[in-house]
């Protein structure tokens, strides 16, 4: 006969404002099994926690029942003060009386009450039923594989490094960088971005615990924290790596020209290109999606004139695995498609663009060497309107979300044009400038005041062409006065949204978002760089718009938890998964396809000189979450503490007067 | 005069009579302005189209209704279609003008159209005309 | 095919030449739009706020008598008629307590049998967009007739005029009854190409032209129409071509108007797209033209593209 203990918390008056705490007690202390029940004010609270503690001693308790809040914020905390007093942990449970009970029935005390009773009841024909469970202990790969090598990614990479871990980098393009590569300064400190950057992209590089890895792709993942398999694909760059010297002789011969992506459409480059003089790694690529044919018979220039011969036409694809303890998801964002903005020309008009094309413009390394031009006809630009919020902020047509680095981004770019362009005027149609971080106020107060950027309270309704100018048509809300600016370039600030190619990858590796695409934090306050998906810490706009700053000290965040789970000798995994009951299997396998992370396999062996089908439990894949139970018709196979049976007390005892 | 923001005035009637009279929450409009941005009548209008959601949210209904924009909206919807919020203007406007008519304000009156313009003008336009200024 | 047809009160008497080139363009095209036996004015604007019994009832009665002819579609060729009966049906499809109120309302209707004479008092339920879709005509001749198809009617092409199409408010605003995207439409670009014509892109195209304050305030009115007939002309079109009437009375009746305000105002023909539409398909030019609603010149143009009638 078990011994269990019963504590009704009253939370303040969370609980006890509606759940008479007296009543369930007394109606508790004459329940069977239970030898001691009693209610205390918090008893999660330090005083709360002693008093459980000594009452298992005091009545030699042998489980416990904290009739409280939800098992999710204090299950931890009970188990924890049980161990304390010598029990196993799985024998204290946590009846829910608020969340599940006073906090939605308010208005009905005495029904509630009721209520409260039946749910404690039942968690204690659970408790009754409960074994004692030894928690699963598993290794621990000590490497992080990080995704997405901008300045997110970079820095996790960096700060595990350092903790002594090793490191793979892996970035689907060419090279390491990112979009913060593609800015020209960063705003508050107008820093060259490149020159604080590139020393980051060189120290990883040069890291010996870190694997620069670009050009790859991670095509899909399988395991559990600590013990990750992960497959990675190497596109064939057919160039080979150390052997290409950068003599640009290539570059002469290539007759195919594409877009540059990474001056935004405003430049050109080759089929076999750098996409920027500090990339790293170092080396060239052949984009084969625009080679005209890998073949000496179609082309065929640049590996006649390569003298070092790294050019190599027979590189193939290749698929490999490795393992891994922890992921860190740093893969960045896109910008909004400006075609979906019908209102501003979608894509129509040349001296319409995006912030993202203005900072190539603005950038000393970019396609007119930082001098502001206009892309349709180079002339340099006298009037130019910077939109905020095209966009965002829209519920009704677009984005809902504030893209959060739009009104420091576009204050910026006014005043870097208003030093390049003494004689220009830049003006901003805004609804709100938002400057929430550390020096940005008074940097927005020095565009206004300083570099006499016209700020417009109004969003803008439309922009067309007319003649060799484009008419924006706004509105002065704060002196009610319809305005006109017949601009020679327009800047919009397009809402920032996830990668191409994230959707797909979070897909595959099971990592849930919120609507917009965004990685979900496993606590939207309190732990802002894990997944609920155990193993995967998020770094950067992946997990919702951000500036710099804050992506730097997210990926060290994400970092410091990532070596918190490298230090441990081993993982402790929670016990209550599934286990098969070998009495009741016969192998019918109806539970194998379901599984929804493929834990069970079916074997076959000969006992008693007969052969038996059962099915085996992988006890590192298996998350407990029961869809075997539900499929097996003979009771064969069960989650460890939520057997049928016990969930058929737990019913009875609620149904019960 | 100061506009008193703690009387009874503000958001008292108007805002909750709007509601009733057309399903339109005017607190949603948080004064972008980009309805007067692409108004295609805003040069001809007292108020700004925005300033007239303003005025319904801080309760002025004397101002708003003495304006001669109420009167001006064709219900073009290009505001409608652009709102971030999906305010639906012309529909307010709608029900300023039947306000406005109800309690006695100045406005302009389908018989102020002269006859010859009446005979010549589409019946779309007689009929559209006659029913919007006679809300 | 033969669909039922509302032509509504304007285009009747002022916009005849709408209608006598809609009737003749689709004659052509072997569509036979069989007009409703019994229809009233649809009210011309929709009624936005309140309880809108009244203002419904028209355009439901309308739609209810499409049903009456065992059909699921209705085409209309007035751009003001398609917003009002396209919003009416979606709300009411939308509402159940509107749709019970409008269809007691109108169930006190009475309609005379034209063989035996007899008063019928039944009437179908009508149910909104479940019972009968709307479409423009611009919608018929993507949807139903085919833009390719129809290239292959045309006999009279259009020799590269160039024509600004003008699509103006109602056919594209609210969004939820749009016949295309608000802001970048293009299937009246796309008719246009097909008939030979070079589609002209303007930024005015779906500017508001001022509407009915052409009555109310004339001067006022002026400006929005100068505005979009000078940016189709600034983009280099020959023509302008509209799909409604009101807009056709502010941008074309009024010419003279707009000049006397903006004396640099250039001012060129317009047409309803239908007039175009027939010409391209071989009807002859008096049926395709309605030459007394020209105010501004136009055989000179049609003669400089070649569209002359053989027989005169």
């Amino acid at each position: 006969m078990k011994r269990i203990g019963v504590f009704v918390c009253h939370c303040g008056i969370n609980i006890a404002g509606t759940v008479d705490v007296q009543r369930v007690v007394d109606a508790l202390s004459s329940y069977p099994g239970v030898v001691h029940a009693q209610d205390y004010i918090f008893v999660c609270s330090e005083p709360g926690q002693a008093l459980i503690r000594e009452t298992i001693k005091s009545k030699q308790l042998d489980s416990v029942v904290v009739a409280a809040c939800s098992a999710s914020l204090h299950e931890g905390t009970f188990r924890g003060v049980a161990k304390d007093a010598g029990l196993n942990p799985y024998q204290c449970e946590m009846a829910n009386i608020r969340e599940q009970c006073s906090w939605v029935h308010q208005e009905e005390k005495g029904l509630a009450t009721q209520k409260a009773v039946r749910i404690v009841r039942s968690i204690v024909e659970a408790v009754r039923l409960n074994k004692d469970l030894q928690p699963i202990r598993v290794p621990v790969t000590r490497r992080a594989v990080v995704i997405g090598g901008g300045i997110a990614g970079i820095q996790a990479a960096l700060d595990i490094a350092d903790a002594g871990h090793e490191v793979l980098l892996v970035e689907k393009n060419p090279s390491i960088g990112g979009r913060m590569i593609q800015l020209s300064e960063t705003f508050p400190t107008l820093d060259c971005s490149q020159c604080i950057l590139t020393p980051k992209m060189v120290a990883v590089s040069r890291h010996p615990k870190i694997k620069v890895l670009t050009y790859h792709e991670v095509v899909d993942m399988s395991g559990y924290v600590g013990n990750f398999k992960v497959k990675l694909l190497k596109k064939p760059r057919y160039v080979k790596e150390g052997t290409c010297n950068l003599c640009n002789k290539c570059l002469d011969v290539c007759p195919v020209v594409v877009p540059s992506e990474f001056d935004a459409g405003l430049a050109w480059r080759k089929a076999i290109y750098l996409p920027f003089p500090q990339a790293v790694p170092s080396v060239y690529t052949l984009d084969e999606r625009v080679c005209l044919g890998l073949d000496p018979l179609r082309c065929g220039k640049c590996s006649e004139v390569c003298a070092p011969k790294a050019i190599d036409y027979n590189m193939r694809e290749e698929v490999f695995e490795v393992e891994a303890g922890a992921v860190v998801v740093a893969t960045g964002f896109d910008l909004y498609p400006m075609s979906k903005l019908g209102e501003y020309g979608g894509e129509k008009y040349e001296d319409v663009i995006s912030g993202l094309e203005f900072e190539r413009i603005l950038s000393a390394s970019g396609p007119t060497k930082g001098q502001v031009r206009r892309p349709s006809d180079g002339k340099e630009p006298k009037e130019v309107v910077f939109i905020q919020c095209a966009g965002s902020r829209d519920p009704e047509n677009h984005k809902p979300y504030c893209s959060k680095i739009c009104c420091m981004y576009t204050a910026k770019h006014a005043m870097l044009y208003k030093h390049r362009v003494h004689d220009g005027n830049a003006h901003v149609f805004y609804i709100d400038v938002r400057t929430p971080g550390k020096d940005f106020e008074e940097f927005y107060q020095r565009a206004v005041e300083e570099d006499r950027v016209n700020y417009v309270r109004g969003k803008v309704s439309k922009v067309f062409k007319q003649g060799d100018k484009i008419v924006v048509w706004g509105a002065d809300t704060l002196s009610g006065k319809k305005v006109e600016v017949k601009a020679d370039l327009v800047v919009l600030a397009l809402p920032l949204v996830p990668a191409a190619g994230a959707e797909e990858l979070f897909k595959k590796l099971r990592l849930s978002t919120n609507k917009h695409g965004f990685l979900q934090e496993a606590h939207p306050k309190l732990r802002p760089v894990e997944h609920p998906n155990s193993g995967f810490y998020l770094a950067g706009v992946a997990q919702g718009p951000k500036d710099i700053p804050e992506a730097v000290a997210q990926a060290s965040g994400a970092a410091s938890k990532v070596a918190a789970l490298f230090s441990g000798v081993e993982l402790l995994r929670e016990p209550t998964i599934a286990e098969v009951v070998d009495e009741l299997c016969d192998g019918c396998a109806f539970c194998v396809d379901p599984c929804p992370v493929q834990a069970i396999t079916l074997v076959e062996y000969i006992r008693d000189g007969e052969l038996k089908k059962t099915v085996k439990v992988n006890e590192a894949l298996c998350m407990g979450c029961g869809v075997c139970m539900a499929t097996c018709p003979k009771k064969g196979i069960a989650v460890r503490n939520f057997t049928t049976d016990r969930f058929l007390s737990m019913v009875d005892a609620m149904l019960t007067d | 005069m100061r506009v008193d923001l703690s009387s009874d005035e503000i958001r008292s009637s108007l805002v909750a009579e709007i509601e009733e009279l057309c399903g339109q929450d005017v607190l949603k409009c948080y004064q972008c302005g980009r309805c007067s941005a692409g108004c295609p009548i805003v040069e001809e209008m007292d108020l700004l189209p925005n300033q007239v959601s303003r005025l319904i949210q801080l309760g002025l209904e004397q101002e708003v209704l003495n304006s001669k924009t109420v009167w001006l909206c064709v219900s073009c919807f290009m505001c409608q279609s652009r709102c971030p919020q999906g305010v639906d203007l012309p529909t307010l406007m709608d029900s300023l003008r039947y306000l406005a008519t109800k309690r006695g304000y100045d406005r302009f009156g389908p018989n102020e159209i002269d006859r010859e313009t009446i005979m010549r003008a589409p019946q779309q336009g007689v009929v559209s005309a006659y029913r919007k200024l006679s809300s | 095919m033969e669909i039922p047809y509302y032509p509504g009160c304007t285009l009747k008497v002022k916009a005849t030449a709408l209608e006598q080139s809609t009737v003749a363009a689709f004659a052509a095209l072997n569509v036979s739009l069989k007009e409703l036996p019994r229809w009233t004015c649809c009210g011309a604007v929709y009624p936005l706020m309140g309880t809108r019994i009244a203002g419904l009832a028209a355009p439901i009665r309308i739609l209810r008598e499409a049903k009456l002819m065992g059909s699921d579609t209705m085409v209309t060729a007035c751009a003001f008629c398609f917003n009002v009966l396209k919003r009416a049906n979606r709300d009411i499809a939308a509402d159940p307590l509107c749709k019970r109120r409008i269809n007691a309302y109108l169930a006190d209707d009475v309609r005379v049998d034209e063989a035996t004479n007899e008063k019928i008092m039944q009437w179908p339920e009508y149910a909104g967009e479940d019972d009968v879709k709307v479409l423009h005509l611009l919608e018929l001749l993507r949807d139903r007739v085919g833009f390719g198809k129809l290239s292959a009617a045309v006999k009279k092409p259009l020799r590269g005029l160039r024509v600004a199409p003008y699509y103006g408010c109602t056919l594209l605003r609210p969004k939820e009854i749009a016949l295309d995207d608000p802001e970048q439409p293009v299937i009246m670009h796309d008719l246009l190409r097909s008939l030979g014509a070079e589609p002209v892109d303007f930024p005015f195209l779906n500017e508001c032209c001022a509407s009915f304050l052409s009555l109310a305030k004339p001067e006022t009115a002026l400006r929005p129409s100068y505005q979009i007939v000078s940016s189709a002309e600034a983009e280099g079109a020959q023509v302008l071509a509209v799909t409604c009437p009101l807009c056709y009375y502010n941008m074309e009746s009024r010419q003279s108007e707009i000049r006397e305000q903006y004396p640099d105002f250039k001012g060129m023909p317009v047409f309803y797209f239908t007039e175009l539409l027939a010409l391209a398909l071989g009807v002859s030019l008096d049926q395709a033209i309605g030459w007394k609603d020209h105010t501004v010149e136009v055989r000179g143009l049609l003669e400089s593209v070649g569209l002359r009638d053989r027989d005169k």
